[in-house]
């Protein structure tokens, strides 16, 4: 780091948390702290759920799972605008008309104060673990790229975050995320104009497409239905749209960020608007992975991105082997590149015959240097057992570091920063309302004075944002932490998914049946996960649809309740 | 402030949507959006398979 990068990157953040602190001062009651006194536009809003669910980790391992995969994750996003549309029709509404700080709190009115409870805790759970993650993965890649201390960055971070969302709450960090959103495109914009810079002189951007259309990169939409693929057509359609539905409609962090709104028109306009850009975003970043994938037919990419990893293999017995296999991987490269620049000259005659003997030619290569590194990370592995041998989340950050000039260094580390505190401050945000709300002011102080509540939102947001310090600085402990918390989530988020949908769509059933419907649904879901193999991510659809089936049975046994 | 949720009498009365008479317009422009991204990006994969 430069000091040039230093100022640029320390000029970003304080400027983001000072504007933060500054725009949202002065007395505040608890309307205004959790709901920011509904007075955000509709451009507000969607740039705040655009940035809550934009995390660190999208900007780092996007372009590296572009990379590795090409454009195909963006079908994962197909069913986005079409959630967005049946929240704004659906969700939106009785939100509004119920007047409520939590999604939960719309779980009394249709069921009961047991249901609500419940959905309120299983969020917190799997939530409260999130919010330490969104710290922690990004903490963890920039200490190793950075060699900072990984506590020291976690701090950074966290106390950032809890700064101005304490200070100003949900309207600070809508306010915040605006700023935090124009620094992200901002800074993937200016690096995806300097990765096609970095281009040979003999390469243009549409000879660098070319290239990578022919080497697999270009992959955008595939149709053909297959259940063990997880990005295709179908399964963005169908799983994308449910999660999203889950995501927006029923999770705290997304539903603060449109509850705010001015009216309903602004919630539902911001809303949109996310529906309208999120796959334009995710497009952009993904192709900037594929820039940078041409990028490296040209110039020599490290044998593995975590430099750090590699390293720490030269202080082992099994140095001479990496040697070897390093100076395989050059001689691979070498022959490689030779073959990509005949396959740029044969792309330039627009001869069919000599593309495909080109194209031939660098796909076999390319396997040869495939498989060099994955005995790469065999030594890795064998050296250092406890080192993590997937390596796409460290393209990116390796590309920026080595290669983008002093200034544009610091600023992409703060479009890192500001994602992480982006997604982080809506979580703190929403954990502290969902405790005050759903919880607190229910169930455990019920008659005290505004200022009380507003004094304990802040103190939970505190609590909330030390937590979340304290076990991203603890994570590492943890075996294959983020896989942990992901089945975590999947084990909670389809129960979640499954009471709102009754509560919106079977008027039939009550809430004694949906709070043992639900209660039963966790059960299979934990039984499933602890007895047999089925993947996480089905959890969620097994939730779901447990919560609707059980619903259905026990009304008819339980339905005797006053409604 | 009581914590049960209160419901409001009235609902905050709907503003229109910029550029369309009614909401149907803007979910028709996100959805039209939606097939022509896909459409484009159909073309594409196609273009440089």
């Amino acid at each position: 780091m430069r000091p040039l990068d230093w100022i640029v990157l320390l000029g970003t953040l304080g400027f983001i948390v000072i504007y933060g602190v500054w725009k949202t001062r002065g007395s505040q009651d608890i309307e205004g702290y959790l709901k920011g006194n509904n007075s955000m536009k509709w451009w507000t809003i969607g740039l705040s759920i655009m940035a809550t669910q934009a995390s660190a980790i999208t900007f780092l391992s996007t372009p590296g799972q572009a990379y590795e995969d090409g454009m195909r994750f963006i079908q994962f996003y197909f069913g986005l605008p079409i959630a967005m549309v049946i929240i704004s029709i659906t969700v939106i509404p009785i939100f509004y008309r119920l007047n409520v700080f939590t999604a939960y709190e719309f779980l009394e009115n249709r069921f009961d104060l047991k249901t609500r409870s419940l959905a309120a805790l299983l969020f917190l759970v799997q939530r409260g673990l999130a919010a330490g993650i969104t710290i922690y993965a990004p903490a963890i890649i920039l200490s190793t790229m950075l060699g900072w201390s990984l506590t020291a960055t976690n701090l950074i971070i966290g106390v950032l975050v809890i700064i101005y969302t304490v200070s100003g709450g949900t309207k600070a960090v809508s306010v915040t995320q605006t700023q935090q959103m124009a620094v992200m495109m901002g800074g993937m914009l200016v690096a995806g104009f300097m990765v096609v810079q970095y281009l040979p002189e003999n390469v243009s951007f549409g000879d660098a497409v070319a290239v990578a259309g022919k080497m697999g990169k270009m992959n955008v939409v595939d149709f053909s239905f297959d259940w063990d693929d997880r990005y295709n057509f179908w399964s963005g359609m169908t799983g994308g749209l449910f999660l999203a539905l889950s995501y927006f409609g029923t999770d705290q962090s997304q539903v603060a960020r449109y509850l705010g709104g001015k009216s309903i028109a602004e919630s539902r306009l911001g809303l949109l608007f996310n529906g309208l850009l999120k796959i334009p975003m995710q497009f952009m970043i993904l192709f900037i992975g594929v820039m940078v994938f041409v990028f490296y037919q040209f110039n020599q990419p490290p044998v593995f991105f975590n430099e750090a990893a590699r390293s720490k293999v030269y202080a082992t017995p099994y140095a001479g082997e990496m040697r070897e296999l390093e100076t395989k991987y050059t001689a691979a490269f070498q022959e490689k590149q030779e073959a990509v620049h005949g396959l740029v000259a044969a792309l330039k005659t627009e001869n069919e015959a000599a593309i495909v003997i080109a194209e031939n030619k660098v796909d076999a290569l390319t396997t040869a240097a495939k498989a060099v590194r994955e005995e790469v990370k065999g030594v890795i592995s064998k050296a250092t057992p406890k080192a993590e041998t997937k390596d796409t989340d460290y393209v990116f950050i390796s590309f920026v570091m080595k290669y983008l000039p002093a200034g544009l260094v610091g600023l992409l580390l703060a479009v890192i920063f500001s994602a992480a505190m982006s997604s982080s401050s809506s979580e703190l945000n929403a954990l502290a309302s969902t405790t005050v709300v759903d919880i607190y002011r229910r169930s455990v102080k019920q008659h005290a004075s505004p200022k009380h509540y507003l004094i304990a939102s802040k103190l939970f947001t505190i609590g909330w944002g030390l937590i979340a310090v304290l076990f991203a600085t603890y994570a590492s402990l943890l075996d294959n932490l983020i896989q942990a918390v992901n089945i975590i989530g999947s084990i909670f988020y389809g129960t979640i998914l499954g009471i709102f949908l009754v509560a919106f769509y079977f008027k039939y059933i009550r809430g004694n049946a949906v709070f043992w419907a639900a209660v039963l649904a966790e059960l299979v879901v934990l039984y499933c996960h602890f007895y047999t193999d089925i993947a996480f991510l089905w959890f969620n659809v097994i939730g779901c649809a447990c919560v609707i089936l059980f619903g259905f049975i026990l009304q008819p046994l339980l339905g005797r309740e006053k409604v | 402030m009581s914590d049960k949720s209160k419901p409001v009498d009235t609902e905050p009365p709907l503003e229109k949507p910029p550029f369309f008479k009614s909401w149907a317009g803007m979910y028709w422009l996100v959805l039209g959006n939606l097939a022509f991204l896909i459409v484009l990006f159909y073309i594409i994969t196609k273009f440089y398979e």
